[in-house]
């Protein structure tokens, strides 16, 4: 019995301690914020050219070495420069990526204080009292006081 | 009702709601947002014209695997091979044998093959230098730069470069030997 135990203990006992594996889901999440370096915006954890698949081996080496995803992700921009990342490397593309959120921003900034100011001038201006005769006219004065006549 | 007399209930234009007037604003933003994007989306299509196949080849300088600084400056006077490759790549395992055979044959007639590895891991590029025996000078492409200057689609692509520093050839997929070999004699006709 007592060698019995030892015999399935040995293996456990003899085993090398190893790192944890990095599993694929790990891989992946460093995977989802490059993109593939041979086709058109494709995130590189959804891509099965030979090239990601060597660039997701990579990722995982160099999370199994202990880079952080961060570390990961600067070391392919360094090596392989913006586009790794999803910016565009034209520079009239580059310069629109970068300008039309700011853009847009501010010209929504200003359609809303506009907007603002010119509600809040509405709101506090005094109201000019309406000349009657601007809403309604004479013929139709006339009228309604005939009708009103005839009613009493 | 007649008209008249509806036009004459209407409020003027000044009682008009706020929001009336404001929505011409916003029909303004969009409508300029669109025209902006129109003009650049017109401007990156007539930027993006494809890999240079004449002209001046863009000007480089890159680091060799084996620690070499090579610029293309330097090697005016030479017909430069410029090969992009990378270890992932099938055709390129099938053109590398090719370029080494070349590099062999044209050296002393004052041709440099040089490879650029593109968007590959410097460790698996060195496996495939190896793995073939390439003694030609082979560099990483760092940052994308230069494939960017010429405006590389994928791997292989080749370009041959004249003594001047101009484009002579490019070949789009990968080099076939016998095509090389009469660009190469139509630029060095005197060549034994």
């Amino acid at each position: 019995m007592r060698v019995l135990v030892l015999a399935l203990l040995l293996p456990l006992l003899t085993s090398p301690v190893t790192a944890q594996e990095v599993s694929d889901d790990e891989v992946n999440a460093v995977a989802r914020k490059l993109y593939c370096p041979v086709c058109e915006y494709v995130p590189l954890d959804d891509c099965e050219t030979p090239a990601c698949r060597q660039w997701r081996a990579e990722i995982r080496f160099q999370l199994d070495v202990g880079n952080s995803p961060q570390a990961i992700i600067d070391d392919f921009v360094a090596r392989y420069g913006q586009r790794v990342v999803g910016t565009p490397t034209d520079p009239t593309l580059r310069a629109l990526a970068l300008l039309t959120p700011w853009a847009l921003a501010l010209g929504a900034l200003l359609l809303g204080a506009g907007r603002i100011r010119r509600w809040h001038r509405e709101r506090t201006a005094p109201h000019p009292p309406a000349p009657a005769s601007t809403l309604v006219g004479d013929d139709v004065r006339a009228r309604i006081e005939a009708d009103l006549r005839a009613r009493r | 009702m007649p008209d008249a007399e509806r036009a004459a209930l209407e409020p003027p234009d000044a009682a008009r709601p706020a929001a009336a007037r404001g929505s011409h604003g916003l029909i303004a933003l969009i409508a300029g947002v669109l025209l902006v994007s129109l003009f650049f989306g017109f401007v990156f299509s007539r930027s993006n014209p494809g890999q240079p196949e004449r002209g001046a080849a863009p000007a480089f300088e890159v680091e060799t695997f084996a620690g070499e600084t090579l610029r293309l400056a330097d090697l005016r006077g030479q017909v430069v091979v410029l090969n992009f490759w990378a270890s992932w790549c099938g055709p390129c395992r099938v053109e590398a044998p090719v370029l080494q055979a070349i590099h062999e044959r044209w050296r002393e007639r004052g041709v440099t093959v040089l490879g650029l590895a593109y968007t590959d891991i410097d460790r698996h590029s060195l496996a495939f230098i190896e793995e073939f025996g390439l003694s030609y000078p082979n560099a990483p492409d760092r940052g994308n730069r230069v494939s960017d200057r010429y405006n590389i689609q994928g791997v292989p692509e080749t370009f041959v470069i004249d003594q001047r520093g101009d484009i002579a050839h490019f070949f789009y997929a990968a080099v076939n030997e016998t095509a090389l070999e009469t660009v190469l004699a139509g630029l060095l006709p005197g060549a034994p």
